[in-house]
């Protein structure tokens, strides 16, 4: 198993090493420099590039960039020169995680919960009515999902602040406008899962041995359904927890994904290239987390990882 | 006193369009301490009727009966009920050990701590003779042989201290040496714990093997009952009759005796008049091995044109490997293939799309060889009408002469008549035929290409007694009637027996025996041939409940490291050479054998001109 777990490791520096590189140099695709303005002088601009090592032969400048990276440095932002990349994540990652990780524990508990009893419940009212919704909201894009949010619980109702994060309340509509498609197919997945399972020779066996439903529910099918489940959960909390460039904007939340709007657009390439790499550090570590908690629950897998 | 008493049972199936009695007022009863048989070929309503009983119907089914009483109370399952399903494998959760499986059965009937289940549970597992209970508690389904599953299945049944054990199809999907086995522990079982059993299964000999009493099913009716003999020995029902007569090899009761005394004539004249043919595939030290137990290892072997040539071995053996093999699915690792003395050099082969390696598209042999697959249906295309799917082999052979559609259509339509279907049904889809339908479609699809060589990897295990017949007849008929040569793959050795002129033996991946038929099976000279010809239930209460396990627990075959010989732990006649060096092949006329107790070295000089018999 640790042997596994360090050849996915290495397998993610490789990778993160690619993608280093090529965000570098598809970046300098973006016409213009970063500090080109309408009121600032080309000369000043040539001055300032110098000062930066930005006229440098760009085998030269990737070479240094990836020195810098491999010792653990972003660099400085080109925006605001005096805050590191490091220093940009620090402020708004937390922001952005700590609304990634409430949609994530709210789209799975929600979507477990609706799923189990898509599967499990005699009315078929119950069982249809679930897994409509669960298409309905599936269907709604997020953007759409989140201007609705807004439009009626803060504007109309008014029951929730409109922007920013500074109290609990806050967190409501951005979460819920995360959380929705998360949701809807979790619940969908499990459903379907569960029910598949509840249909095996061993749940037959273990009604026939005198276990009741309940136990037979949670402690075997639900170990079983959850390893397709977890499949999707895995890329989908990554994707949270790198943070929504749609939601973050909307609600005008301080987070990871709007910076990294905000650095496309200022031609920030140091900010661009350090919340890449940051990013695809967290989906690299959050994809190795699910398939580590996915050979836990499936026997198989483990022994095919420890190669027994 | 009966423990088990049902009475007029009806079960209906409800779905939209229709229902459907799958049961029609059937009453049984099983008494203290029996064991009683319920046989009945698929479809018959059997399993529904052990599932009504227990209460384990889904929604769809619809239950009537006039009582249905364990010990003269409802029955709830698990209390004083206990059951034991077919397939092993998928009666035990996948994700939860071994031991939790059975220590929460053990405290859902008996209040006491985790502790005091964990020791019941061992005394369970050592109760259905599994040999280190501790190792086997902590490991997973998948880690465990199938019979060894089916122990821990029957553990978990005694885990519900019950009056009555249903067991449905114990050991249909066990091996027969396996399924000795089985047989055996549960009717010790019965011994020592004074549990009645109910049997269900379509197998005779299981029946034969077991039961002091039979009830006879047939479509959702019980239609004869009787203690064994009665069944057995005087049976009243056509149906009953029928069964028996079908029943693989042995027909006590011919109908029509000429026709079958005939038909058997028939094969084995024939046999004896052919002149031996040519060469039509030859195997020379064929290895082909998957880690390092799986696979085959230094096979050789010559299948004649036109013969029928058998295959025998348990799973595991290397049987399908080797059908892979010929059919060029797979490369040889080591040897030669022969096809008609033109060779494949192995190295040329290019990697399949599953990645292993396997010969080139196009080969000398494309078409001539053909194979019929265990699952009919797995085995065809659900979304492609037989007459597609019929097509697309014809099709596949292409060459210079390619026929129209319309020519595609007739050769198609002639198949389908000729594998006893219609020329309609070229038209309908897969699942619209039954397994035995679906078998001859499988049989018109290999042989539509015009084969030389015909491979059947256990085409037939999975059809009822019946259906078994109908359709093995068949293949016989145009086998013999084209010269088709016939590569017959089966654990089945009454079948073989039945089918083949000559025959090879596979003990895990290396060939034991290989001889004339009739030879190898009222002769065996490899003590695991013996073993497997022991090892075969005939639908005789006499006969098959003298049938004894050769070893009685699971886990004593094979020697690791593929040295010596693949049966020498479990061998009666092993000596120390047996574990250290891989025998033979002894060659002796048309026999030979891989066992040292027909080498000279190890059994000492022989006079000229010796003529070797068996040695066991």
């Amino acid at each position: 198993m640790l042997a596994y777990t360090f050849k996915r490791l290495a397998a993610g520096l490789i990778s993160l090493f690619v993608l280093a590189t090529v965000t570098f140099f598809l970046v300098r695709l973006i016409p213009g420099s970063p500090f080109q303005s309408g009121s600032v002088s080309s000369q000043v601009v040539e001055a300032v590039e110098e000062e930066y090592g930005l006229n440098a032969p760009l085998f030269d400048q990737y070479a240094a960039y990836m020195g810098n990276l491999a010792r653990g440095d972003l660099g400085i932002s080109y925006q605001e020169p005096d805050t590191t990349v490091a220093e940009i994540i620090g402020r708004t990652w937390p922001v952005t995680a700590s609304l990634g990780t409430a949609a994530l524990l709210t789209a799975v508990i929600l979507g477990t919960g609706l799923g189990i009893l898509r599967a499990v419940s005699k009315r078929k009212a119950v069982r249809e009515g679930i897994a409509a919704g669960g298409m309905l909201l599936a269907g709604i894009p997020n953007f759409a999902a989140a201007i609705l949010l807004l439009l009626v619980f803060s504007v109309k109702l008014k029951w929730f602040p409109s922007a920013g994060l500074l109290s609990p309340a806050h967190y409501v509509l951005p979460v819920a406008a995360l959380m929705l498609y998360p949701m809807a197919v979790i619940s969908r997945l499990t459903g379907n899962a569960l029910a598949a399972e509840m249909d095996r020779q061993y749940v037959l066996f273990a009604r026939a041995k005198g276990l009741g439903r309940g136990r037979i529910l949670f402690t075997h099918a639900l170990k079983n359904a959850w390893v397709p489940v977890l499949n999707y959960v895995g890329p989908a909390s990554a994707f949270l927890l790198t943070g929504s460039f749609v939601a973050e904007s909307i609600f005008t939340i301080p987070g990871l994904g709007r910076e990294f709007v905000s650095s496309v657009t200022n031609r920030d390439y140091t900010l661009i290239l350090g919340l890449t790499v940051f990013m695809g550090t967290v989906v690299i570590l959050v994809n190795l987390a699910t398939d580590l908690v996915c050979a836990w629950l499936d026997p198989k897998l483990r022994r095919s990882y420890s190669g027994k | 006193m009966s423990i088990l008493e049902v009475r007029n049972l009806s079960v209906q199936y409800h779905t939209c369009q229709e229902s459907r009695q799958a049961l029609d007022g059937i009453s049984f009863s099983v008494g203290e301490g029996e064991t009683v048989g319920i046989v009945g070929e698929s479809g018959s309503g059997k399993s529904t009727a052990m599932l009504a009983v227990m209460g384990l119907l889904g929604d769809s089914a619809a239950v009537s009966s006039d009582g249905i009483t364990v010990c003269a109370r409802p029955v709830q399952p698990g209390r004083d009920i206990a059951m034991i399903l077919q397939d092993s494998l998928n009666c035990l959760n996948p994700a939860v050990k071994i031991g939790r499986q059975i220590t929460e059965t053990v405290r859902i009937h008996r209040k006491c701590t985790k502790r005091e289940a964990k020791e019941r549970a061992e005394e369970l597992l050592d109760m259905a003779g599994i040999r280190s209970p501790k190792l086997r508690m902590g490991q997973y389904p998948f880690e465990l042989s199938g019979g060894m599953r089916q122990r821990v299945a029957i553990a978990i049944a005694l885990a519900c201290e019950p009056r009555v054990i249903i067991a449905d199809e114990p050991t249909t999907a066990l091996d027969a040496a396996v399924q000795v086995q089985i047989l055996h522990l549960l009717k010790r079982i019965v011994e020592d714990t004074g549990t009645s059993l109910l049997v269900v299964s379509h197998d005779m000999g299981v029946i034969a093997a077991l039961c002091s009493r039979v009830y006879v099913m047939k479509t959702g009716r019980i239609i004869e009952a009787g203690t064994a003999e009665e069944i057995f020995y005087a049976p009243v029902h056509e149906y009953t009759k029928k069964l028996l007569r079908d029943t693989k090899g042995h027909k006590p009761f011919p109908t029509h005796p000429q026709e079958v005394h005939l038909q058997e004539e028939h094969l084995q004249e024939e046999h004896l008049r052919e002149k031996p043919q040519p060469p039509l595939l030859r195997l020379e030290h064929v290895t082909k091995v998957f880690g390092t137990d799986e696979g085959i290892r230094d096979v050789s072997m010559e299948i004649r044109a036109g013969e029928v040539y058998a295959l025998a071995g348990e799973s595991g053996s290397g049987k399908t490997t080797l059908a892979r093999l010929l059919t060029g699915l797979l490369a040889p690792d080591d040897g030669k293939i022969l096809y008609r003395g033109e060779c494949l050099d192995a190295g040329k082969g290019k990697r399949a799309w599953n990645g292993k390696s396997a010969w080139n598209g196009k080969r000398a042999w494309n078409g001539k060889i053909q194979m019929v697959f265990q699952d009919a249906y797995g085995s065809l295309n659900p979304c492609l009408t037989v007459g597609q799917a019929l097509g697309e082999a014809l099709r596949a052979q292409g060459g210079k002469d390619r026929l129209t559609p319309a020519e595609r259509r007739r050769r198609v339509e002639e198949m389908l008549c000729m594998a006893g279907l219609s020329p309609e049904d070229a038209d309908r889809y897969p699942d619209e035929f039954s397994g035995g339908e679906r078998q001859r479609i499988g049989i018109a699809r290999a042989l539509i290409p015009e084969p030389e060589l015909l491979i059947c990897d256990e085409a037939f295990s999975a059809l009822d007694a019946s259906t078994r017949k109908q359709v093995l007849d068949l293949l016989l008929t145009i086998q013999k009637e084209k010269k088709i040569a016939c590569l017959f793959i089966s654990h089945d050795l009454a079948l073989i027996r039945q089918v083949s002129s000559r025959i090879s033996v596979l003990c895990q991946g290396r060939l034991a025996e290989s001889g004339e038929t009739k030879d190898v099976c009222s002769d065996p000279w490899h003590p695991y041939t013996k073993m497997l010809l022991n090892s075969v239930l005939p639908p005789d209460p006499l006969k098959a409940g003298k049938v004894r396990p050769v070893f009685a627990e699971e886990g004593t075959q094979g020697t690791d490291s593929g040295k010596g010989c693949p049966f020498a732990a479990s061998c009666g006649y092993a000596m120390k050479c047996c574990f250290e060096e891989t025998p033979g092949p002894y060659r002796f006329g048309s026999r030979e054998t891989a066992c040292f107790l027909y080498s000279e070295k190890h059994t000492g000089k022989r006079a000229e001109g010796y003529t070797m018999t068996s040695q066991i």
